[in-house]
């Protein structure tokens, strides 16, 4: 699956940020993942810990934080929260008028280092 | 100590995706991300849809494959350009593979651009790569629960090419369902049902890829 590009662009990021701040280890880095982002979190742990090795994260931990889908409704303007993209109407009214605002992200929030 | 940096991964992808977007409308070249399951029928369409256009429209393809050469050279034999792109793995095409592959192709000379993306019903969807449409085959062999199951394809797509219906009689799928459960994911989705064997429905398809591209000089 695609997780294993994706670390690879998660240690990129987070090595360049680090030696730009003139720092020598990552210890850990903070993600926030939506759950329609399409990234399975053990996969990318996984895969995270392979593409690691023998670079100044080798010793790097992943901290995932999943955020859920939100969305608001045109109908009744609320906002919800929802398990999928794919739902058909708002859990509030049953309208058919709502947007998806949120639940694709896929963002290094943080990173710990030395 | 925490660095906060905030960095958006997949915005990374978007941002290449509007480069590439950006230079082939530059080149006035339409581009057609294809897409679907390994085998599904979408190096069968192609050279179908080829062998229509291809004294009409000048077309270009690039092949999106984990490894191997085989559908570049059934492209190859027909004379148009065409790029091998192979992902080592990766089981999607990203926009940066495709701005590398769009370094090796005639941009100038090419109209209609096809980007056959990696065998996979899953990830593919998740990457823009600068096209203009996302174009999706199902072969009625994978079975009429596919919309439901993998919907975020059917959600993408403009456009869905339902292939190999020569064989609707040796299975039990149920077209309409497909069309059904398609539909309620995408309202606006376009169906095609074809066969690349026979060559039954083909001229629907190649008449849309010609209204698609009115405007951009083609026909
Ligand atoms: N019966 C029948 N077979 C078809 C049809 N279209 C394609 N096939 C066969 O299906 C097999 C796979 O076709 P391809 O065109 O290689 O499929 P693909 O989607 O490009 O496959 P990958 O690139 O490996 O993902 C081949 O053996 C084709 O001959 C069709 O309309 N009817
Ligand atoms: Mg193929
Ligand atoms: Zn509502």
């Amino acid at each position: 699956m695609h997780e294993v590009s994706i670390a690879q662009s998660i240690l990129d990021t987070a090595v360049a940020e680090c030696l730009r701040a003139d720092f020598r280890r990552i210890n850990s880095i903070s993600l926030r993942i939506g759950r329609s982002s399409g990234v399975n979190i053990p996969s990318l742990v996984t895969a995270f810990d392979i593409v690691k090795a023998d670079t100044i994260a080798a010793g790097a931990t992943l901290v995932c934080e999943e955020v859920p889908v939100r969305g608001h409704c045109l109908d009744c303007n609320s906002d919800f929260d929802a398990e999928s993209e794919l739902i058909t109407s708002c859990p509030a009214c049953n309208g058919a008028r709502f947007r998806i605002c949120g639940g694709r992200e896929l963002d290094i929030m943080e990173i710990d280092v030395d | 100590m925490k660095l906060r940096i905030v960095k958006r991964l997949l915005e990374a992808n978007e941002r290449i995706a509007e480069e590439n977007r950006r230079l082939l409308r530059e080149n006035g070249v339409f581009t057609i991300n294809l897409m679907s399951a390994p085998g599904a029928g979408k190096t069968s369409l192609l050279v179908r849809t080829i062998e229509a256009l291809m004294d009409k429209v000048s077309i270009g393809v690039i092949e999106g494959d984990i490894t191997g050469t085989d559908d570049a050279e059934r492209i190859d034999a027909l004379g148009v350009p065409v790029v091998q792109l192979n992902t080592e793995g990766a089981c999607h095409l990203d926009a940066g593979m495709i701005r590398e592959a769009l370094e090796d192709i005639p941009l100038g000379g090419i109209e209609l651009l096809f980007i056959e993306n990696v065998g996979n019903l899953v990830c593919p969807a998740e990457f823009n790569v600068g096209e203009d449409v996302k174009a999706m085959v199902l072969s009625v062999t994978e079975g009429d629960d596919k919309p439901l199951k993998y919907p975020l394809m059917f959600k993408e797509s403009g456009v869905l090419v339902i292939n190999k219906t020569d064989l609707l009689p040796h299975t039990d799928v149920d077209m309409d369902k497909i069309r059904r459960s398609a539909l309620s994911i995408n309202p606006g989705l376009r169906i095609f049902e074809v066969s690349c064997r026979t060559g039954t429905g083909l001229t629907e398809w190649t008449d849309y890829l010609g209204a698609l591209s009115v405007g951009t000089g083609m026909y």
